[in-house]
């Protein structure tokens, strides 16, 4: 899909139309949709092979080939698209010449979580806390209830999965920086996945055992 | 034809392959204005010809560039030269060869066939006036065999021409 509109842009840029949008997207140096793309402060467009092979193979100054202003390594930005990784073939470098990796992008700090966030996340509950009212009050017995706090957390993951959180991003590829959408807390339960389904039932089953038992243990009162 | 230098004796990259291609197809739908480009089947040298700009001293005259490509151009600069008889001018030996900054040390793999073209131009249309370097005679007689410009340690001293 992602090859395919690459190519076609290609075909078109090739056909010579002299005012074509892809022309914003090619490299400066050899013409072609940029190839692991990276921006120049100055805001000119490379392949970061080319603009490599330039600055440190070709050159004897560090400019901008377009507009001659300085270039400094570290203040290249990389431009991240959709999908495609850096191991495109013809990304390959010449042989004999090391392109090392793109510069990795500045990355600011994620923004702080909303004030009024739809699922609360209290200091010292972790995900479950919005869960422990509802198991205590049944209860009526805040010790009790504490002592079932270990178990709550799978119990209870399986309904999670119909939060967007999860779903919507369990799905996506990875991120360049390993830094998935800011959904804290929810993600957790993406790691902990594989062979949920038998550790849940077993829960399950536990879980009737120890209700079974303080019914008992009310009963004998 | 002219001397043929080293440079243009390695085949084509891939890269410069493709570029040259581009290249090509742009100057045929949005020629720079004055130069017409001879269709060869041969991509690593281009034949332009070059008419001088109208209302300057080369007005009405017709000279022809040779431009030979090296193995990694754009990195490295193509070999502009004047095919011999080469326009009068303070900085175009009676060779062929050209003192212009870009087509040396300046040289940016930004810079297109067609760029340089107009650079030339620029620099013929400022002539002041129709005389060969001054030390035309010592450096035509030093690039005897056939030696490229791009060899030749250029010393650009003059900003205005």
């Amino acid at each position: 899909m992602q090859n395919s509109t690459a190519r076609a842009y290609e075909s078109s840029s090739s056909s010579g139309n002299g005012s074509n949008d892809v022309g914003d997207f090619e490299c400066n140096i050899c013409f072609e949709l940029a190839q692991d793309p990276i921006v120049t402060l100055c805001g000119h467009l490379y392949c970061w092979p080319c603009l490599y092979r330039w600055l440190r193979l070709h050159s004897k100054s560090h400019e901008c080939p377009v507009c001659k202003a300085l270039i400094q390594e570290e203040k290249l930005v990389p431009l991240y698209g959709r999908g495609r990784t850096s191991t495109d073939p013809r990304s390959k470098p010449v042989p004999g010449v090391e392109i090392p990796r793109r510069p990795a992008g500045q990355r600011p700090e994620t923004a702080p979580p909303p004030e009024s966030n739809t699922f609360p996340n209290p200091p010292g509950f972790g995900l479950m806390g919005g869960f422990f009212p509802g198991a205590t009050t049944s209860f009526g017995n805040f010790t009790m209830s504490a002592g079932f706090g270990g178990l709550f957390p799978s119990l209870f993951s399986f309904q999670f999965h119909g939060f967007p959180g999860p779903t919507a991003f369990g799905t996506t590829p990875n991120y360049p920086f390993g830094y998935p959408p800011a959904y804290r807390g929810a993600h957790v339960h993406n790691a902990a996945q594989p062979n949920q389904s038998q550790a849940d039932n077993n829960l399950k089953f536990m879980f009737l055992l120890v209700g079974f038992l303080v019914f008992l243990y009310l009963f004998g009162y | 034809m002219t001397t043929s230098s080293a440079s243009s004796r390695k085949t084509l990259s891939k890269i410069a392959c493709n570029r040259l291609q581009k290249e090509l197809v742009e100057w045929q739908v949005n020629p720079p204005a004055g130069f017409k480009h001879k269709v060869t089947d041969n991509l690593q040298r281009w034949i332009i010809e070059v008419n001088g700009a109208p209302g300057t001293l080369y007005d009405n005259e017709t000279y022809q560039l040779q431009v030979d490509f090296p193995e990694h151009y754009p990195m490295e600069a193509p070999q502009v030269i004047f095919v011999p008889p080469a326009p009068l001018h303070p900085h175009i030996y009676s060779n062929g060869h050209i003192c212009l900054d870009i087509l040396y040390d300046s040289w940016s793999p930004a810079m297109t066939v067609s760029s340089i073209c107009m650079s030339i131009l620029s620099m013929l249309s400022s002539s002041p006036a129709k005389q060969r370097p001054e030390d035309n005679d010592r450096y035509v007689k030093n690039c005897r065999n056939g030696r490229s410009p791009k060899e030749t340690r250029w010393w650009f001293h003059d900003d205005k021409v």
